[in-house]
């Protein structure tokens, strides 16, 4: 994680299984913040022993900045507290997150300060830490449904995060399943690139 | 359906709250299930932090969701959201009706509560219920939606309710309709995102609350301590 001067994305990995789209669309996030020089801390949720979220609030009044369990979730705070980049990969689930990414997810709260402040229109927590953390959201529905209802509330549920990661930017797409592979590489490089991150293309690459 | 008439409706109560007490979440739906009774309903209580547990604690929770003609789910907000276990349950019980031709279509509402003032922070996560009881056929009959939880402090309603009785009202009159089979009524949702005090004040209270809590629990590193930083 984190080598000096380079940027870091903590990829919270929200997959249930081994589903192909979801699949093509890590290879496509992994190879393009590598090939643009980016550290990509790949968190494969699904494979960690992690209690749930007990909703203690210990990592905001009895260890500030940490969650007090010792399981995995406890690396979570860190992880994120070091990423210039949160990406999150799911299933679009009801229209919000995977339970897989969302048991993480949920454990890190420490990124931000328990104060409530109005920031914006709304009150919302301060940033625990100086780093900006910008927001990636990627999701898959079934084939036919990106205009769905589901995929709506996805990209909703996304704005609404960012308000809480605030100053950081926030981009989210809906892919549908079954897309091909070119066409994800291609829609990745372009969400890549309204994050600010040149990924090269393949021909670059390989000249 | 008249009250009368609606005696005896089956009401399964789920507490969305991943903590064992202290929970707002877990004294709304308690005090809402006291309420659904006095109107003649029959309830039953699941915790989902327990019926999260394995395939068989939601298999018992799928087959009493098909027995009841009323479902009520009471959560935290996490992240604008559920929390995960809640999600979890939901994946789990969308899978299993999908997987046959459920044999009833129980009416499906929703309470949640979040620290923050503004109870309009909710509406994502009420909307991801909604397509839940889309997906699970379920009937959503609506969703109750309130800021500045952090007022109930997980006491009981009959201690919490003078800090915020148009919460009160809205589960009085919540209960009333959905034990008579009508769905969450407008002025009910209006009433429970009133809060008894402006958000300023919220803030302030939220944060003192905050600051004395670490004073008896915190590890001596301050509040805005950077572990990582």
């Amino acid at each position: 994680m984190g080598r000096s001067g380079t940027k870091t994305a903590l990829l919270f990995d929200g997959r249930n299984d081994d589903d192909p789209t979801l699949t093509l669309l890590h290879t496509a996030l992994v190879d393009g913040l590598t090939a643009a020089g980016w550290v990509v801390d790949d968190w494969r949720i699904r494979d960690e022993k992690m209690a749930w979220c007990s909703g203690c609030f210990g990592c905001w009044v009895r260890t500030p900045g940490e969650c007090v369990y010792k399981d995995a979730s406890h690396e979570g705070d860190e992880r994120a507290s070091r990423a210039d980049l949160l990406v999150i990969l799911t299933p679009v689930t009801f229209g919000g997150y995977s339970a897989e990414a969302k048991k993480a997810l949920d454990h890190i709260i420490g990124i931000h300060l328990p104060y409530l402040k109005k920031l914006g229109e709304d009150t919302h927590h301060p940033p625990r830490y100086h780093k900006r953390h910008d927001l990636l959201a990627v999701g898959t529905v079934p084939a036919g449904q990106g205009g769905g209802v589901e995929a709506e509330t996805f990209r909703r549920l996304v704005a609404r995060n960012i308000l809480n990661l605030q100053p950081g930017r926030q981009v989210n797409a809906v892919i549908e399943s079954g897309t091909g592979e070119a066409e994800i590489r291609s829609r990745v490089r372009g969400l890549l690139a309204d994050c600010g991150i040149r990924a090269p293309e393949p021909e670059e690459v390989s000249a | 359906m008249s009250a009368s008439q609606a005696g005896g409706r089956k009401a399964l109560l789920l507490g969305g709250s991943p903590k064992p007490e202290k929970s707002s979440s877990e004294s709304l739906l308690v005090y809402l299930g006291e309420q659904l009774e006095k109107q003649g309903a029959q309830t039953e209580t699941v915790r989902l932090i327990k019926a999260v547990r394995s395939e068989e604690a939601t298999a018992e929770l799928v087959a009493a969701l098909a027995a009841a003609d009323l479902v009520v789910l009471s959560f935290p907000l996490y992240w604008d959201a559920l929390p995960g276990h809640v999600v979890r349950v939901f994946e789990r019980v969308a899978a299993a009706r999908a997987a046959t031709t459920p044999a009833t279509r129980p009416a499906f509402a929703v309470v949640v509560q979040g620290g923050f003032p503004e109870a309009e922070q909710n509406e994502v996560a009420l909307q991801i219920c909604r397509n839940f009881a889309a997906a699970a056929g379920l009937d959503w009959v609506g969703g109750l939606a309130m800021g500045g939880g952090g007022a109930i402090e997980g006491m009981p309603m009959s201690k919490a309710g003078s800090r915020v009785p148009s919460v009160v009202k809205a589960l009085d009159m919540t209960a009333v309709a959905l034990a008579a089979g009508d769905p969450v009524p407008d002025e009910a949702v209006r009433l429970m995102a009133k809060t008894t005090f402006p958000a300023a004040a919220l803030r302030f209270m939220g944060n003192w609350g905050l600051r004395s809590r670490y004073k008896k629990e915190g590890d001596g590193r301050g509040l805005k301590a950077k572990p990582f930083g």
